[in-house]
């Protein structure tokens, strides 16, 4: 990265002028937070002590022997307090938002995920909380409304647009633009202007720090390849930059939906309807039309499902040293299936496009080769999305009789 | 000087203050917003601002965005709404026609090719996600004399404000205070901050300066006179249109006329 943000041609700071000073003042507080070793300690003090790390690495052999390549194995995110890698990203900027003297957090979420993590780390470190939820999304994903609420952030919906994530992260700009005196804007992923996707990626690579221990200890040596689900490339970022320039291929699964039309899919790569864009504070590949609207997008996972991408894994994409492919949803959902029942771990939607990728290729390599796949988050909240998915008629019969019996 | 500028210097001679207002194009349809937009320049306003929608507004209100959201339902082209606008500002000379958008939507038809469809007609463009610091990416429109008007914000600091000034054609647009388009003015030391924060930047530039965001009655424009060239009226206007149609929002240009 450059001293302007830059990864490539991607990155950068496109921000109205109102958030100039804002963002001047994050990027002396981060400069410094990360030169202070008591700053370091207490950032992983707290990964520890409130999230539990460090995350295992699950060797898993019965999926091995049934996809009959190469030797697979998981890392755990989803055994983070709240369930995903988001909490590893809430927690540095938390600690740093109180470092600067911050009073309130303001985050947008899509799956409701990273507004989870925002409002249980905002109950704990003191900060009010307002979550930017799109509309549609909040529709998807209730219980996560409902455990934001109970935590004590405030939830609003954001009706314009397409009422998903890209429109909540608009809405929070705009929240930020009238409030940064005293509010930090805790974005959940590697995007935005600088030092949003230095930041966010650096506080997320404690996840690859530890399969390098990890892969030692257990397998002796670094992983041939390790796979990880692009959303807006957090979790991606935060396993692959450790490994990056090493012989350890790096592979990026995007959302790729139930097909290839307009609306269909969320791929910012390998597709005609993504194109290098600015959007959102910074450049990178967005799903836009031909007048440079940023179009709609679909995924069975929520989190999966957003217009842009991380500049530095656009930028690690044209160098190519990340390979980046897409799952489709029924793929996924089969995914799903073939690693709960093999190895009793139930992942989240979004991971599991990890894990279609994943195991797709383990097939074709030798036994005595090994893959990491990043299982980002556990799939708990995705019980409605699978059950429906599932057409499961006994849960439909459970949700009539838990509304009669509340009557 | 930007001939935009000059125009602006002209037209104060004999005029206290200016009035810039502002429509969506392709809001409520595309045959609509041009006919607000010739009303406002048959009312002889100085200068229409034409936004060109795009999807993710994030320095636009609810008013704004939601109707910029309403108006791309109407898939708007972005060469087309250049011809319209040229075409206007061409049967209304006395007036000048600026483009106000996001920078996505510009950036994918091109500077270069912005620079020699808006040359003939269009006198500046307004993009309120570019920061200064991106000027650069401007350069085709300075040499084909499209002025860039740069935002300039409450609490900037004085070499911030140099360095825009050192940029400044045409206009500068400050806007009022913090947050986004369509809300309200402030109170009487909200009042002594706005002329301490445009008496910094009058200290630093020549440029003719706008003032926007929040500016909604004849009143608060007749406050404005001798503050600044130019008061600048969206959402109101558009709010206007909304409660009103055609005829509100052609009264509510009556009333803002009213002060010069
Ligand atoms: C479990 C899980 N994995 C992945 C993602 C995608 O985000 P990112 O690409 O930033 O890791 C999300 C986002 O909500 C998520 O909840």
């Amino acid at each position: 990265m450059n001293d302007t943000g830059y990864f490539g041609q991607y990155g950068g700071s496109f921000i109205p002028e109102i958030l100039y000073s804002s963002q001047q003042q994050l990027l002396k507080h981060y400069r410094q937070a990360m030169a202070d070793p008591d700053f370091i300690a207490q950032v992983k003090r707290e990964m520890q002590q409130y999230s539990g790390r460090p995350t295992p690495l699950t060797h898993c052999a019965n999926l091995s022997a049934q996809i009959g390549g190469a030797q697979i194995y998981l890392k755990r995110e989803d055994l983070n307090h709240s369930g995903a890698h988001k909490m590893n990203n809430v927690i540095g900027q938390g600690l740093l938002a109180k470092r600067m003297g911050k009073k309130r957090v303001i985050a947008e979420t899509g799956a409701g995920q990273h507004g989870v993590a925002t409002a249980l780390i905002s109950a704990r470190l003191g900060f009010e909380c307002t979550i930017y939820m799109g509309a549609h999304d909040i529709a998807r994903q209730y219980p996560n409304v409902f455990w934001m609420k109970q935590l004590g952030a405030t939830v609003v919906p954001v009706t314009s647009g397409s009422q998903t994530l890209k429109d909540a992260l608009d809405e929070a700009l705009r929240d930020w633009t009238a409030s940064y005196e005293d509010t930090h804007y805790l974005i959940g992923t590697s995007c935005g202007c600088e030092p949003f996707p230095e930041m966010v990626a650096g506080f997320q690579s404690v996840i690859g720090e530890e399969v390098k221990e990890q892969a030692m200890a257990q397998i002796g040596a670094m992983p041939d390849k390790i796979y990880a689900c692009v959303g807006g490339g957090s979790n991606a970022c935060g396993i692959f930059l450790p490994f990056v320039g090493t012989d350890t291929e790096l592979v990026g699964i995007e959302a790729g939906g139930r097909g290839d039309g307009v609306g269909e899919h969320a791929k910012r790569f390998h597709t005609d309807q993504a194109k290098f864009g600015i959007s959102q504070g910074f450049a990178s590949m967005f799903i836009q039309d031909d007048q440079g609207q940023l179009a709609p997008t679909h995924s069975i996972s929520a989190g999966l499902d957003y217009v842009g991408v991380s500049p530095i894994l656009a930028d690690l994409s044209d160098r190519g040293l990340v390979r980046m492919t897409s799952a489709g949803d029924s793929e996924v959902l089969a995914a799903f299936k073939t690693l709960m029942k093999a190895e009793g771990i139930i992942a989240a939607l979004e991971s599991s496009h990890a894990i279609a990728g994943g195991l797709r290729e383990a097939a074709e390599l030798d036994s005595s080769q090994n893959i990491v796949i990043n299982v980002s988050g556990r799939g708990d909240k995705d019980i409605f999305t699978i059950a429906k998915a599932l057409e499961d008629q006994p849960f439909n019969d459970f949700l009539r009789s838990y509304l009669e019996e509340g009557q | 000087m930007s001939q935009l500028a000059t125009f602006i210097q002209q037209q104060r001679h004999t005029k206290s203050i200016l009035l810039m207002t502002h429509v969506i194009y392709g809001y409520p349809d595309i045959a609509s917003s041009l006919q607000m937009m010739g009303t406002i320049l048959q009312k002889g306003v100085a200068i229409l601002e034409v936004q060109f929608p795009f999807s993710d507004p994030v320095a636009d209100g609810p008013t704004i965005t939601d109707a910029c959201h309403q108006a791309l339902q109407n898939q708007p082209k972005l060469g087309q709404c250049i011809t319209d606008i040229s075409q206007l500002a061409a049967q209304f000379p006395s007036s000048r026609v600026l483009l106000m958008s996001y920078l996505n939507p510009l950036l994918q038809y091109g500077f270069d090719a912005l620079a020699t469809d808006m040359a003939a007609h269009i006198s500046g463009v307004i993009i309120p996600d570019l920061p200064i610091d991106q000027h650069t990416m401007l350069a085709p429109l300075v040499a084909a004399n499209v002025d860039p008007i740069w935002l300039m914000i409450p609490d900037m600091q004085q070499s911030r404000i140099d360095f825009v000034a050192a940029k400044a054609r045409g206009m500068l647009y400050c806007v009022s205070r913090k947050g986004v388009t369509g809300q309200g003015a402030g109170s009487q030391r909200a009042k002594q901050q706005l002329h301490d924060y445009l008496d910094a930047i009058k200290a630093s530039t020549q440029v003719p300066l706008a003032l926007g965001f929040g500016i909604s009655t004849a009143e608060q424009v007749s406050e404005l006179i001798g503050v600044v060239d130019i008061a600048v009226v969206g959402s109101a206007l558009l709010r206007a249109f909304q409660a009103q149609g055609l005829a509100g929002f052609s009264a509510k240009i009556d009333e803002l006329m009213s002060v010069s």
